[in-house]
């Protein structure tokens, strides 16, 4: 099953203390939000903020068991890294070597 | 326990060039989607000099820090520390190397490491006996593109 393919910036996601230590409380087991709000000193709106942000991260996903919502670590998670930071130096070094080449005083006529 | 991101690529410009390009110019060339903000009008900056701020400053005027300039050897060597996100704990290290090839031939070096400052993130997933950040990066670190021929 997908649920779309993930679009937000993983190093969003990681660059907070509060949702990496989220994805800590969810390497010990699947968790509810109100379950992640009890070990955390932020409100559960606050914690369903970071939970949606590491979530279109492609860092957790959420299943329905009952009425709740439970969280889990998703498996490809440390793949969303990688693969945006390919993107991100690929992008990178392309655009450098075009203009570093474009602007270059010394380019053989 | 966490291997460095590496790529390497070749510019047909001089060393001198390509610091320069890469310093003052990253606004121009640094992906403008890979921002904090994603703004399309956002400007970069990179300070010159070690201790030089590397920030992003928003059409309104906010600016949001990226990082610091630790090592300015103009025009062989330059590192700085990347946030991640906005958090500065989370500082990951990129180094560039310029290595001259000739006189209009340059290869530009870049590790990106400092991974273990995540690493309690990455345990999240090897507690589980999924993948971690070690298993990650030597994958990536074949060249990513070099020049004709």
């Amino acid at each position: 099953m997908s649920n779309g393919a993930a679009c937000g910036d993983p190093f969003e996601a990681l660059g907070d203390a509060t949702r990496r230590e989220i994805l800590q409380l969810l390497s010990h087991g699947d968790k509810a939000v109100h379950e992640i709000a009890a070990e955390l000193p932020i409100s559960r709106p606050a914690v369903s903020r970071h939970l949606r942000l590491l979530k279109d991260a492609g860092m957790v996903a959420e299943h329905a068991q009952g009425t709740r919502r439970i969280y889990h670590l998703e498996d490809d998670g440390l793949r969303a890294v990688q693969a945006y930071l390919e993107d991100v130096w690929g992008q990178a070094a392309l655009r450098f070597r075009l203009l570093a080449e474009n602007t270059n005083p010394g380019r053989p006529r | 326990m966490t291997s460095p991101l590496r790529i390497s690529f070749d510019v047909a410009c001089s060393a001198e060039h390509a610091f320069e390009m890469w310093t003052s110019q990253i606004g121009s060339w640094w992906p403008s989607d890979h921002t904090v903000s994603g703004e399309r009008d956002v400007l970069v900056v990179l300070e010159a000099g070690a201790g030089g701020r590397i920030f992003e400053r928003t059409g309104d005027g906010v600016e949001h820090d990226w990082g610091v300039v630790t090592v300015w050897d103009p025009p062989t060597r330059l590192e700085y520390l990347w946030h991640l996100g906005r958090d500065s704990q989370a500082a990951t290290d990129v180094e560039i190397r310029f290595v001259t090839q000739g006189p209009n031939d340059t290869r530009i070096e870049v590790e990106h490491r400092g991974w273990e400052r995540l690493g309690e993130t990455a345990g999240a997933w090897r507690d589980r006996n999924r993948i971690g950040w070690e298993t990650l990066f030597p994958h990536f670190a074949a060249a990513l593109m070099r020049g004709d021929s």
